[in-house]
């Protein structure tokens, strides 16, 4: 049988991308960044942790999808998936390897739990799906785990409720409790947290309401489920509603979860740098 | 309980300096983005770069996106139809970093805005609402 062990958090910053492949990370501007991804990094290299399948939830930014075609949630099937080309060039990472049967197994759960999934096949993958990667395994030959990408429409509105999320990390969670295979699948929520990238009141940051998001996740996530978007767009800054798909992660853990791991940095790039790694507590 | 939606969009409405990207600019900017995703090629940023009213010729957007893109004024774009996340492509063929392109929205130079997101980014306070002034 597969096994939802763990969920992770993290931020997706591209900054954070570059600066791994250009070879920064030690320059005092990122080194309180990638110091709290230190811990997990150690914590998931052992083999007792280390996932075989991470379900990676993220957003497309208008790489792979553009204005012709916004799915909601969108799970990704093919064998494998291409890092895109943002307007820099692709970025210098390993082809993301898929577990398809796995990915058309949770796609068909899914659907037949009444998560109406948009399948896709041919799609290349950026930073939001490929900067959590970086962060979690540094720059290897090829990456060390499958990946099953889930992919959140959080551009155009209306997106998807927080509530909606949680309930779809539910349904995951159903779906991979129905596979047969003996899998260690770890699920990724990933974005956020506190930034606005656009307008005059670009650069806002709200550690206190971050912080009070970090600590429901364990102490009370009900509250999370039914934050409206005017909140996280208020509070939280116009991007900030990125973290709605980390409700897609805890939605999928069950019952009391127990925090291993928290880092919280302010600024990486624009934005408030958030992580926390979940477990079920059992 | 259902959200009315005419509702859910005049709330984004009460938000400070904020371009919410509902569809209504998604079907404004429709072009203008499209434009932009076009830049995701290499031989476009090129082209692009070569001669920019040129290429841009190709594309129909308003006379209006057209001005504001060539003058790189993203308040302008964003007002009319831009997403951040399109326009990104232009700012990075641009060789422009995401703070840097974000800053000049915000009426402070580059440095000024470097610095206040390193002393911790903008207060929430007096930018969540102009209704009610907090």
């Amino acid at each position: 049988m597969a096994r939802l062990t763990a969920g992770i958090a993290t931020s997706h910053i591209p900054l954070l991308g570059v600066a791994i492949d250009q070879g920064k990370t030690e320059e005092d501007y990122f080194k309180p960044i990638f110091a709290g991804y230190e811990w997990t990094k150690d914590w998931i290299a052992r083999p007792e942790n280390r996932p075989d399948v991470v379900i990676l939830v993220y957003n497309d930014h208008a790489s792979a999808f553009d204005m012709n075609l916004i799915p909601t949630f969108a799970i990704g099937c093919a064998d494998s998936f291409q890092p895109a080309d943002e307007g820099w060039g692709p970025r210098p990472v390993p082809v993301v390897e898929n577990d398809a049967d796995f990915a058309w197994h949770i796609a068909q759960s899914c659907i037949l739990d009444e998560f109406d999934m948009t399948i896709i096949n041919k799609m290349d993958v950026d930073h939001g799906l490929t900067v959590p990667l970086s962060v979690m395994f540094g720059q290897p030959e090829a990456w060390p785990v499958k990946v099953v990408p889930v992919a959140v429409n959080v551009v155009t509105y209306p997106v998807p409720s927080g509530n909606r999320c949680w309930k779809l990390g539910e349904a995951i969670a159903r779906a991979v409790a129905r596979y047969p295979e003996d899998l260690n699948v770890q699920i990724w929520g990933t974005g956020g947290m506190s930034h606005q990238l656009q307008g005059p009141r670009a650069g806002l940051i709200n550690r206190e309401w971050d912080t009070r998001f970090l600590d429901d996740l364990t102490a009370d996530p009900e509250r999370l489920r039914h934050i409206e978007h005017i909140e996280y767009l208020r509070e939280t800054g116009s991007e900030g509603i990125e973290m709605v798909m980390w409700l897609i992660m805890r939605g999928a853990l069950q019952g009391r979860v127990r925090e291993l791991h928290r880092h919280y940095h302010v600024p990486g790039s624009n934005t408030a740098v958030g992580h926390i790694v979940l477990e079920n507590d059992q | 309980m259902t959200t009315d939606i005419h509702d859910y969009l005049a709330e984004f409405e009460d938000i400070p300096g904020t371009r919410v990207y509902t569809t209504k600019r998604a079907r404004q900017g429709y072009w203008l983005n499209q434009f932009a995703m076009s830049l995701m090629k290499a031989e476009n940023r090129k082209r692009w770069l070569a001669d920019e009213e040129a290429y841009i010729a190709d594309w129909p957007v308003t006379s209006e996106q057209k001005e504001a893109l060539l003058a790189r004024d993203y308040n302008r774009m964003l007002d009319l139809g831009g997403n951040i996340y399109y326009l990104a492509k232009i700012f990075s063929t641009d060789g422009k970093s995401f703070v840097e392109a974000v800053s000049t929205m915000t009426g402070m130079s580059v440095d000024e805005y470097k610095a206040m997101m390193q002393a911790g980014g903008r207060s929430p306070d007096g930018v969540r609402s102009i209704r009610e002034g907090r």
